[in-house]
């Protein structure tokens, strides 16, 4: 079983009765101590078994999950996220616990999650690349969401729009996908907008993001997006894909170079039955 | 010399495979090889922009081939 720093203080709070182990090694103990809970030191290897809830401690949360499955430890609690979860609820007020999996990762570790928790990112495009990339950004912590499109779900959309269900057909994407990501994240902030970017709304919507998703489907509203993105200076990321292949870039960043950079022409006419065919790959 | 042609979406179905070897005259460009491929096209990719990359680098229009280079045709993509 799992205990969040927040749900561990509330036991504290209430007087409720139970123990903690500490199983780690001496040096996190000492650079990581467990303010307090008074923690006993004990053996991952031989957890004393008796009849009190017990909750376990390591540095990350993730050895106690596997202890208490291997040893099939009743009425026993792993600390999700572990000392290092706990130090941050208790220095910071912060529960980042839920996302323990990815702050344990070194290249985002507990700094990276608060720098996710403090960014605001636009989606133009909720539709097959605009759905699992709300959904991913949403569950990873993305504190704040502006997604944009104003088409309605259609059936044909739902094969490779995740967000979507049968009973969604007919209404608003924008509205369906902010119920269903606020059932991913409740905390994550959405802001949904039933529109197409055009060039009156485009520097207000984008304005105050740090990054712009371009997940549309026409090679205009990239163009279109592109201009947006140098002007406001907000890098932008760009995805396409023709049948099983996909293209992706980081654009106008830090100078790099944009859309209009790398295609510079006038553009080509694609027919809309290739466009449906590109959709029908929209997953990849 | 010798170049491999690396076809990615619309110029992959064009020409019908992933990758050809091209035998080409020393000195030729990536402008005229894209000439020889749109013909081997045979108007598919008529009106189809491409971006060109050389040894997986976008490189600046006509810019001189060498014997071995691996030479990618990019066309934009609009699929979402």
């Amino acid at each position: 079983m799992i205990i969040t720093p927040q749900e561990l203080q509330n036991w504290k709070d209430k007087r409720k009765s139970f123990r903690v182990l500490d199983i780690r090694p001496e040096k996190q103990r000492k650079d990581f101590p467990l303010n307090g809970l008074n923690p006993v030191i004990a053996d991952a290897d031989s957890i004393p078994k008796i009849e009190i809830e017990t909750v376990l401690i390591c540095q990350f949360g993730i050895i106690t999950e596997g202890i208490i499955l291997e040893q099939d430890l009743d009425s026993t609690f792993s600390l999700l996220g572990g000392a290092q979860a706990w130090e941050t609820f208790q220095t910071e007020k912060q529960d980042l616990s839920r996302w323990s999996r990815q702050t344990v990762l070194p290249e985002i570790g507990l700094e990276g999650q608060k720098r996710l928790l403090n960014s605001t990112v636009a989606i133009v495009g909720m539709g097959g690349l605009g759905c699992p990339v709300a959904q991913s950004l949403v569950s990873a912590g993305i504190g704040k969401l502006k997604i944009i499109d104003g088409d309605k779900v259609e059936l044909s959309n739902l094969h490779r729009q995740p967000l979507y269900g049968v009973e969604d057909v007919g209404r608003m994407k924008v509205e369906v996908a902010k119920e269903k990501l606020t059932l991913l994240n409740e905390t994550a902030m959405i802001k949904s907008s039933e529109e197409y970017l055009n060039d009156d709304n485009g520097i207000d919507i984008i304005s105050d993001v740090d990054v712009i998703i371009d997940a549309t489907d026409n090679i205009q509203s990239r163009q279109l997006i592109d201009r947006f993105s140098k002007a406001a200076s907000v890098p932008m990321i760009y995805g396409g894909l023709y049948r099983y292949e996909g293209q992706v870039a980081v654009l106008n960043a830090n100078g790099s170079p944009g859309y209009s950079d790398l295609f510079p022409e006038p553009h080509l006419e694609v027919t809309r039955v290739l466009m449906q065919v590109c959709w029908v790959c929209c997953r990849e | 010399m010798k170049v491999t042609v690396k076809c990615f979406s619309q110029v992959k179905y064009a020409l019908g495979t992933d990758d050809l070897v091209l035998k080409l005259d020393i000195g030729t460009t990536t402008e005229i090889l894209e000439k020889v491929i749109r013909e081997k096209a045979g108007g598919k990719l008529d009106g189809v922009s491409l971006r060109v990359a050389v040894n997986q680098k976008y490189v600046p229009e006509n810019t001189e081939l060498n014997d071995g280079d691996e030479v990618a045709f990019i066309p934009p993509v609009q699929g979402g």
